[in-house]
């Protein structure tokens, strides 16, 4: 069991369960908004909801996955913790703006609808 | 002696493939039977066998995807270790589930394109506005 195993392992649980909590908020709270958008349409936003879902976390996980591939060498603890933060970082940071970027096209959809009626 | 690693990938890499395979294409037709409903406004027998229709296409391309990059090549002198065997599979999994979801977003906007379409047809043929109802706010 070397340095690159254990991180792996340390990495994977981490990231997995950030991915899975941030999904499951923007699943729940998006809902309101598709619903505003589609009338109230109630089965097709579910439907609408859970392939995004499920979408998402595929995507997601499939890339803190492959990103496992390109890691360097991990010969100490020390590097090891500088490792796991900085790909902790960026990928938190990817989902920090995806998010923003969500919200910012949710609230333009809503905006332009509530002028056109 | 290396190539038993390589099978033992092929072993984990094929389960995992194609039960996230199933798992998706199951998820995705159970919510895309409103779509076609909607679509095909609620005639319920063409909009299920379109549905089936659409699945099994799915189901062929994704697993035929999966076995077409499941060659694992890979040569040393030493024999492959455990991070390599990771490391590849990681490439692998990781790889086959982006191009999973891009598929299922590339479904979606099938959906909605025909969703779209039929709610235009129907508004040229019959000229009743369908959803009128929040304008008297």
């Amino acid at each position: 069991m070397n340095y690159n195993i254990l991180t792996y392992c340390i990495f994977l649980p981490i990231i997995a369960m950030i991915m899975i909590k941030v999904g499951w908020m923007f699943y729940t709270n998006g809902e309101v908004f598709l619903m505003y958008l589609f009338q109230q349409n109630t089965s097709l936003v579910k439907s609408i909801n859970n392939i995004l879902l499920i979408a998402y976390y595929l995507v997601n996980l499939g890339y803190a996955v492959i990103t496992l591939a390109y890691w360097e060498t991990i010969e100490s603890a020390l590097q090891m913790l500088n490792t796991l933060a900085e790909h902790l970082g960026i990928i938190i940071i990817g989902l920090a703006v995806l998010h923003y970027n969500n919200v910012l096209v949710l609230n333009y959809l809503v905006k332009s609808k509530t002028l056109n009626q | 002696m290396e190539n038993s690693k390589i099978i033992i990938g092929y072993l984990i890499y094929l389960p995992i493939v194609i039960i996230l395979t199933i798992y998706v294409s199951k998820m995705l037709f159970k919510n895309g039977k409103y779509f076609m409903l909607d679509i095909f406004k609620g005639k319920e027998d063409i909009a299920l066998a379109t549905n089936k229709l659409f699945e099994i296409g799915f189901y062929l391309i994704n697993i035929g995807w999966a076995l077409l990059i499941l060659k694992i090549t890979y040569y040393s002198k030493f024999g492959m270790d455990t991070q390599t065997l990771i490391e590849i599979l990681s490439k692998k999994i990781g790889g086959f589930s982006i191009y999973l979801g891009i598929m299922l977003f590339i479904n979606l906007y099938f959906f909605f394109r025909g969703r779209r379409k039929s709610r235009q047809s129907n508004r040229i043929t019959t000229k009743t506005p369908i959803y009128n109802v929040q304008n008297e706010q």
